[in-house]
């Protein structure tokens, strides 16, 4: 455990963390807020007019900001954990903490944990300011409130929010184990981020043998607890994609075990 | 005497390159171990077998007296390392850093952060970044990491990296008090002088192997030179008559650019000696020299080449 807390100390105090989850915040607060003040735009057709207010509108909001935060949240966390595994082998942090006797898989999965942990917090933020942006944006687009407090909704908000996470945590996995091969920090982020949008254009050409890979699958996890906005026809049903991304994020922490166990450490 | 560290038949290999071909070494307890080598010649991959970074080819080590292999990593806890360029994250504090550190490996007494702080003179500038220390500053914080666990056995790669002179002779000092407390200190370096202050034991590495081990005062004595500066005509009948009385293997001659010399490996106190043998001989010289340094004997025994002078020993230049 002290690993875990050392780690999230270091996650805390590290400008990059705070930049990551701002970023995250920001653009899923500008969405909202631009959904909102565009929807009464003359330019825009009623079909338009409609999605937008279809995603603006409470209790479904709930729902939206959800899947928006795991596709964009996503993202940032893979390339932000293939940064923090990549810089344990490229500072040589890894290397002391071998050298004074440490088991190198605890150390790694450890880490990898730590911010799982700092990612639940950040997401939990986050979430908050995207329910705030998008009460906004319905504001700004003249649409009712009174949905935001539909306590059954409410009521399933935790449930949604574990399903993000557990997405966001596989995303993150998966760029961990990336760098964690790789070694490196630009190279985890590079290539975790190239296998990222590398299987959303798979989908165009394989999509039944996508829909079993890291993203697609944590994308239909979240779309499970975000009913009103409906899965992709491709997608796995919720309760298989729940399983699958379980599988895909214990096969990333039993990658990066055993390749950091079996690693010759140079430098 | 006890073992601190002992390897035998130590072999690694990069692919094709050979790092150790068969290292053989012993660190008594208690004593500053210099460990010598020209770049290359496997100081550092050593290193890093001896902390499990790596796995040998071949070979047994010993740490602190008890066989020790790659999964032994508990004893790990009683070893303090420094291994290359001290590791550590940017943006923390160098106190944070060593917090950081002391969360991993074996457990670390209550202010003993602080502690080494102030033994290593950071502790001024221990809530500032790392990202904005100097080398010589990291290396300070190095060290300090490596003593976190208060180990009996301390491993350090160049330690003197990057410090200035007063933060040499502090270091130096440093690991002579750890020696007299009855830990081990095992120091590669390239920095014979320093070594040559530094260590009691001293094994020199080449290519993979040792090439000599033994204690500092043994070895300055066997790498004793004296030297006569003479023209290059007196040189066949100076080498013929040294030879004579040293031993043919004793004597070498070599010209530079400051003039013929020729040197013989003899104590200092045989000078007039020398100088006797080539009056006898005809041969006048204009200059003796009288000297030891560990720096022609790593020369010699590395094949890095004679230094300026040549006061190297091998046969007639």
């Amino acid at each position: 455990m002290r690993i875990v807390r050392s780690t999230f100390r270091k996650i805390v105090r590290r400008t990059a963390s705070w930049v990551t989850a701002g970023l995250v915040a920001g653009l899923l607060a500008l969405v909202y807020l631009a959904l909102g003040a565009t929807s009464q735009a003359v330019s825009a057709r009623p079909v338009e007019q409609a999605a937008i207010k279809a995603l603006l509108t409470f209790p479904g909001a709930y729902g939206t900001v959800a899947s928006q935060l795991l596709d964009t949240g996503g993202l940032f966390a893979l390339a932000f954990a293939a940064a923090v595994a990549g810089s344990e082998w490229g500072w040589g942090t890894l290397k002391s903490a071998v050298a004074r006797g440490e088991s190198r898989w605890r150390y790694m999965l450890a880490t990898l944990l730590a911010l799982v942990l700092a990612a639940g917090v950040a997401l939990i933020v986050v979430y908050a300011i995207g329910i705030l942006a998008a009460v906004g944006g319905a504001s700004l687009a003249g649409l009712s409130l009174a949905g935001v407090s539909d306590s059954a909704t409410i009521a399933g908000v935790p449930s949604l929010f574990v399903h993000v996470w557990l997405g966001v945590a596989e995303e993150m996995a998966i760029g961990f184990a990336v760098a964690t091969l790789t070694r490196s920090q630009l190279a985890g982020v590079g290539a975790g981020i190239a296998l990222f949008f590398g299987e959303q254009f798979a989908t165009l050409i394989l999509p039944d043998v996508v829909k079993y890979l890291p993203f697609n699958a944590a994308s239909a996890v979240v779309e499970r607890a975000n009913l009103a906005a409906g899965a992709a026809p491709a997608a796995l049903p919720p309760d298989q994609a729940t399983v699958v991304t379980i599988i895909w994020l214990a096969a990333a922490a039993l990658l990066v075990a055993g390749a950091t166990e079996r690693a010759e450490i140079g430098s | 005497m006890t073992t601190a560290l002992a390897v035998h038949g130590l072999r690694k290999a990069y692919g094709a390159r050979v790092a150790l071909d068969g290292l053989d070494l012993e660190v008594p307890t208690g004593t500053v171990y210099g460990f010598l080598g020209p770049n290359g010649a496997g100081k550092t991959t050593t290193m890093r077998l001896l902390v499990g970074l790596i796995r040998p080819d071949a070979g047994t080590l010993e740490v602190l007296g008890r066989p020790y292999t790659w999964h032994d990593r508990h004893r790990l806890f009683d070893v303090g390392a420094l291994i290359e360029t001290p590791s550590f994250y940017p943006f923390l504090s160098g106190r944070e850093n060593l917090r950081a550190v002391a969360a991993t490996g074996g457990p670390v007494a209550l202010g003993r952060v602080d502690e080494l702080l102030t033994l290593v003179g950071l502790r001024e500038r221990a809530a500032d970044k790392v990202g904005g220390y100097s080398l010589g500053m990291k290396q300070r914080l190095g060290i300090a990491a490596a003593l976190l666990s208060d180990p009996s056995l301390l491993l350090l790669d160049e330690p003197a990296n990057g410090l200035d002179p007063g933060g040499i002779v502090g270091m130096r000092e440093l690991l002579r008090q750890l020696a007299a407390a009855g830990k081990t200190v095992f120091v590669s370096s390239h920095i014979l002088p320093e070594v040559q202050q530094l260590a009691d034991v001293v094994g020199i590495v080449a290519k993979g192997r040792l090439v000599r081990e033994g204690r500092v005062e043994d070895l300055l004595a066997s790498s004793a030179v004296v030297r006569a500066r003479i023209t290059g005509d007196e040189a066949p009948g100076a080498h013929a008559a040294a030879a004579a009385r040293f031993g043919a293997d004793a004597v070498a001659v070599s010209a530079g650019g400051d003039g013929t010399w020729l040197a013989v490996r003899t104590e200092g106190s045989r000078s007039a000696e020398l100088n006797q043998v080539l009056a006898q001989a005809g041969v006048y010289a204009s200059r003796l020299e009288a000297g030891s340094d560990l720096e022609s004997l790593f020369l010699e025994l590395t094949g890095e080449g004679a230094p300026n002078g040549g006061m190297g020993i091998g046969g007639v230049a």
